[in-house]
């Protein structure tokens, strides 16, 4: 389906990405394509700051011990839009992130995709997803 | 107004623009042209003061690229077909990511697949409004008639260099990254249809002034409109003076500065010193403008380009938000010691 469509969509002359590419942070600088990770954790905080929201979770390893990583979304603005809000991850709650880590080998990623205990994604079924109006 | 109806808005617009570049003619400046009006059509509404009323929030929200695709040389225009067939697409994308369908199943490639670098976020993060509106028009460039940037030779290769690096670096200082990365600005030149986390344009009038409050960045521009000449100092966004050609705000901007001191990720936005913009923003029906931009910059050009672009009026209570952004924030330590872990495996590792 992804290759169908990749192919009808170029030979239509259609831009994958309508949107230029701007001025903008390139994750090949800061993250690492080819270290990709996937976790679950406890919810600590979330920073709503530009260019990118930050996530912290609290990723309990084998041993008992916890270990804090800060995961990447995306822009407060458009996640606002799409109607997330502060509510929509609240402290104490556990996600599984998937994403790629940084490049320096700290404890942060940019997630790619983010899940609920019972398998739910992010915006599945919640209000004001970006419908038309 | 319909879907279609801005189709047809947006195609009347390239085609009248097409046909008068192509006469060498300056009437499609004007928005006579189309059929004449019908009793009860939109009709423009004005301030108190009586200039034409733009104020509110617009968006670019059209699947126009900049430049031609190849697959496209020598077409200036869709067929009904490939409208009817693109139209199809979005909707499907849009209905794709309301059902939480997200990566590949809405279109967007994996990373190892995307052609684009800086494309490797999920589209769960994006704001994608509502459906990309299909128009007829190719490009937005509408002049040169091949809708290509005309860059001069060293232009060209410069415009290389920048696409190979971006992303890449080096990242030896904080001043590496471009100003839309530091959350300075991306420049005037593509605000009104740019801004991957905000390309929200708010126009808010008051007697002789027009001014454009863009959300990434808070960028603003002040336009006066009151017939006052250039003044002579050198801004990042240039010096615009604006005045009305009938219900057509044009803007002229010219004194820009360019502390860019690199070569930016989109080259053709460079605020070069020799810059010369010139802007059409005429109100072509309640929820669009037709908006014109032509470029000048001997620096970089060959010869004045234009662009023809669509822009869509959100909902009346459409809010644009803060966008509080200090030197990108966690991304500059993340590219600064990307870089710098980068180097230490490039000299551990054996010649």
């Amino acid at each position: 389906m992804r290759t169908n469509l990749a192919i009808l969509l170029a030979g239509l002359g259609i831009a994958i990405a309508a949107v230029p590419v701007s001025g903008h942070h390139a994750f090949a600088a800061e993250f690492d394509a080819n270290n990709p990770i996937k976790m679950s954790g406890t919810v600590t905080k979330m920073e709503w700051i530009n260019p990118h929201t930050w996530i912290h979770i609290d990723v309990k390893q084998p041993d008992g011990s916890v270990e804090p990583w800060m995961i990447e979304g995306g822009p407060p603005n458009a996640l606002y839009r799409r109607g997330f809000t502060r509510d929509s991850l609240p402290v104490g709650i556990e996600i599984l992130v998937e994403g790629f880590r940084a490049k320096d080998g700290s404890r942060r990623g940019n997630g790619t995709d983010l899940t609920f205990p019972d398998g739910s994604k992010l915006f599945l079924g919640s209000s004001g997803t970006g419908a038309p109006r | 107004m319909s879907y279609r109806h801005i189709v047809a808005a947006g195609t009347l617009a390239a085609a009248s623009v097409i046909a008068a570049f192509a006469l060498g003619s300056a009437a499609a400046q004007d928005s006579e042209g189309g059929p004449a009006p019908e009793a009860g059509a939109w009709s423009q509404s004005r301030t108190a003061w009586g200039d034409p009323d733009f104020q509110g929030v617009w968006r670019y929200e059209a699947d126009i690229p900049l430049e031609r695709p190849s697959q496209l040389e020598g077409r200036e225009l869709l067929t009904d077909e490939e409208v009817a067939q693109r139209e199809e697409i979005e909707a499907d994308q849009q209905a794709k990511r309301l059902e939480g369908f997200e990566g590949g199943a809405v279109g967007r490639l994996s990373i190892a697949e995307s052609p684009i670098r800086g494309n490797e976020y999920n589209s769960f993060w994006q704001d994608h409004g509502r459906p990309r509106q299909v128009y007829k028009q190719t490009s937005l460039i509408v002049d040169p008639r091949d809708g290509q940037i005309p860059y001069t030779p060293d232009a060209r290769k410069a415009a290389a260099r920048s696409t190979a690096r971006y992303g890449v670096g080096p990242f030896e200082s904080y001043l590496d990254p471009d100003t839309g990365e530091r959350c300075l600005t991306d420049g005037v030149t593509a605000m009104m249809w740019q801004g991957p986390n905000g390309g929200h344009n708010q126009f808010v009038q008051s007697p002789g002034f027009v001014t454009i409050l863009h959300e990434e960045f808070r960028d603003r521009r002040v336009i006066p409109v009151d017939g006052r000449a250039h003044g002579n100092i050198r801004q990042w966004f240039g010096d615009a003076v604006g005045h009305w050609e009938g219900d057509t705000l044009v803007v002229d901007t010219t004194n820009f500065l360019d502390r860019t001191n690199y070569e930016w990720a989109s080259i053709w936005t460079r605020p070069s010193e020799t810059l010369h913009l010139v802007e059409r923003f005429t109100r072509i029906s309640a929820d669009m403008m037709d908006y014109q931009i032509t470029i000048e910059d001997p620096t970089t050009f060959s010869g004045a380009w234009t662009a023809v672009i669509p822009i869509s009026r959100l909902a009346d209570d459409t809010q644009i938000y803060e966008y509080a952004c200090h030197e990108g924030n966690y991304a500059m330590p993340n590219l600064l010691s990307g870089a710098r872990a980068d180097a230490a495996k490039k000299s551990a590792s054996p010649r």
